[in-house]
């Protein structure tokens, strides 16, 4: 299979620091690609650079097998490649469909298109499509957001980058503010979409996350990937070791103090 | 398709529903009660009329007087409604009035003089009146949207700019010897309704003498309906069109918008002309009623429409409004002060009256909003 997305040899410097270095990774339509590390790592720079907010010093990258080079985010996400802050974006003040529909809302034209109303009825109806399509369920689609879970909110953030045809979502830490039962549900979602085709990146420090939602795991420090891995030929103690240095754990002999929340 | 997933969510989220239902009955309170206060005081100022003076404060005349009193508060309140909402506010609004007013006279002044026709003379004036009143919309919308000026110190500069060229041009006279039509316009009614004789519209019938005067009963001040047609278009434009839908967006979460793709500078730069162009038709209303035109015609207007605009439940913040909350708003305000006039208490109450309602309903939507989490 062809890679939708392929990274080739990417280097990025701030100054005199190399934030990621020489790092080469390719995405798979349908897989879900857990990139792992420590702070300093490397993967918020590596991301950004596929999402079009940071223009590399070196590499390529390859979409749908073509080289591209982005400007911006906006010309990224025009082509497809989404991704979903920790904030969210969302307006708090407007409900699901409205949010759904941000900046792109559906319109109706009277008089020959002199004068413009919203479609609400259309927008509310695609939204419930969209949101059925992915197993979200939302207790009012007339409640403003505010009043909705963090996991609810999330998956409205999820719902809209696949309205509008997102061909591969990164998600930065999605799980990071929610509650147990919350997070259980956004990763079905992942999965969810990671099922109907369209690859999901996900940065979490959450080794459980990272592997329920995972095919692949890549993991980065220092800004060098030191390691790819078969989610399921692996354990996160091996991950760990990788993220944090095999000679670490080795001279201490047990996973750090620091990383024992994390790798439970 | 609908009905499943609407099951479906009904199903999962049992155990949320009764947060959600106490969510929204307080959505409904913060909504409903203006209108709750608004019929007590209509009440109240019944009781207290047929008591101290034994007059029925609900009369027709009553409404007629509340609906005019109403009118320039709520042009101005209108305007203020798309900047909350934004997450702005307009100071400039009640000097942008003035200046409308005067520019409008000064046209009509000098076309009057010059012999030209009392409609041509009324039309060009009231029309130069709104039109002047784009360039300090766009100048707001301009500092607040692109040079990232805060709408506070922008349109404090921009009124008092504005009242500046308006003093200039006045010489800080009131303009006057205007077309004796103009205030038939401002002071008349759509309809007359003289018994026996008939329904006359826009005019008083001719073959009246004054002993007729009294027996005919006028409907519908001309202003009254200048502003419920402005009133439904606003009502229109917030609500069913996407610039309303992105004012919404941009007072609720700006980075949202603008991630979004929503064109904010080009939106807030719009809203500032919308709202400078309502204080330009309120501008020109005044003119007509006054048949003048004076630099400080709005000067306490926009403190009083900012009051109206929060009692009716939109929030500073930016995000929440609606207009129907603006309507209310300014009925409330009206009432209080055409009641102390019927009542003949010192008018100036009504700056201690509408301060207590503003703070009430402040504390209302806080109250509410803390039981709301």
């Amino acid at each position: 299979m062809e890679p939708l997305l392929q990274a080739i040899n990417l280097t990025k410097s701030f100054g005199g620091l190399v934030a990621v270095d020489n790092v080469s990774v390719d995405i798979y339509p349908g897989e879900g690609v857990g990139l792992v590390g420590d702070n300093g790592a490397g993967k918020s720079t590596l991301i950004k650079m596929v999402s079009g907010v940071y223009q590399p010093n070196d590499g390529e990258i390859r979409f749908e097998g073509k080289t591209v080079a982005f400007s911006g985010p906006r010309e990224a996400r025009d082509m497809g490649i989404e991704t979903i802050y920790q904030d969210l974006a969302l307006a708090e003040n407007l409900d699901a469909p409205a949010n759904i529909f941000l900046g792109r809302e559906m319109k109706r034209a009277y008089l020959g298109g002199a004068i413009n109303t919203l479609d609400r009825n259309k927008m509310r109806d695609e939204a419930i499509k969209v949101l059925a399509r992915l197993d979200i369920r939302i207790p009012s689609l007339s409640q403003q957001i505010r009043n909705l879970s963090g996991g609810q909110r999330q998956s409205v953030a999820i719902a809209r980058t696949i309205y509008w045809n997102a061909k591969m979502v990164i998600m930065d830490e999605p799980t990071a503010a929610l509650g147990v039962s919350e997070q259980r549900k956004v990763l079905k979602l992942v999965r969810t979409l990671a099922e109907q085709g369209v690859p999901v990146i996900i940065i979490s420090h959450n080794m459980q996350d990272v592997f329920a939602v995972s095919d692949r795991i890549v993991v980065m420090r220092r800004g060098m990937k030191v390691g790819e891995l078969t989610a399921a030929k692996s354990t996160p103690d091996e991950v760990v070791s990788l993220m944090v240095g095999a000679e670490a754990v080795h001279e201490m002999g047990v996973i750090p103090k620091a990383l024992n929340g994390v790798t439970e | 398709m609908t009905n499943t997933t609407e099951v479906q969510a009904e199903q999962i989220v049992k155990p949320e529903k009764q947060k959600r239902n106490r969510r929204e009955n307080l959505e409904r309170i913060r909504q409903v009660w203006p209108w709750v206060f608004f019929v007590v005081l209509v009440a109240g100022f019944s009781v207290a009329s047929k008591q101290m003076n034994d007059v029925n404060f609900i009369s027709y005349r009553s409404v007629q007087g509340i609906l005019e009193y109403a009118t320039q508060i709520l042009l101005i309140a209108l305007a203020e409604t798309f900047i909350i909402i934004s997450a702005g506010i307009d100071l400039s609004v009640g000097w942008t009035l003035g200046f409308s007013s005067v520019i409008a006279a000064e046209v009509m002044q000098n076309l009057h003089a010059a012999g030209y026709s009392p409609f041509v003379t009324v039309s060009l004036g009231m029309l130069g009146g709104i039109l002047v009143a784009i360039a300090p919309g766009f100048c707001n919308g301009f500092l607040v949207a692109r040079v990232k000026v805060p709408s506070f110190i922008a349109t404090l500069g921009m009124g008092i700019l504005v009242e500046g060229v308006a003093l200039l041009i006045s010489g800080g006279y009131p303009v006057a010897k205007q077309p004796p039509y103009l205030g038939a316009l401002g002071n008349g009614y759509v309809v007359r309704y003289w018994p026996e004789h008939g329904f006359y519209f826009f005019k008083m019938p001719a073959e009246a003498t004054v002993a007729d005067l009294p027996k005919i009963i006028p409907i519908l001040p001309n202003i009254v309906l200048v502003a419920l047609i402005v009133t439904f278009v606003c009502w229109f434009i917030l609500a069913k069109t996407q610039f309303g839908q992105h004012l919404y967006a941009i007072g609720g979460n700006f980075e949202a918008a603008v991630r979004a793709g929503i064109p904010t500078s080009r939106t807030l730069i719009k809203v500032y002309i919308l709202a400078s162009v309502l204080a330009g038709i309120a501008g020109v209303i005044w003119a007509a009623r006054f048949t003048s035109g004076a630099y400080n015609g709005g000067e306490t207007t926009p403190m009083m429409a900012i009051a109206a605009v929060v009692i009716g439940g939109a929030s500073l913040f930016g995000g929440e409004g609606k207009i129907t909350g603006t309507i209310v708003g300014s009925l409330i305000i009206a009432t209080i002060q055409y009641g102390l006039v019927v009542l003949g208490v010192s008018p100036f109450y009504q700056y201690v009256a509408v301060g207590i309602v503003l703070i009430l309903a402040v504390i209302v939507d806080q109250f509410g909003r803390t039981l709301g989490r």
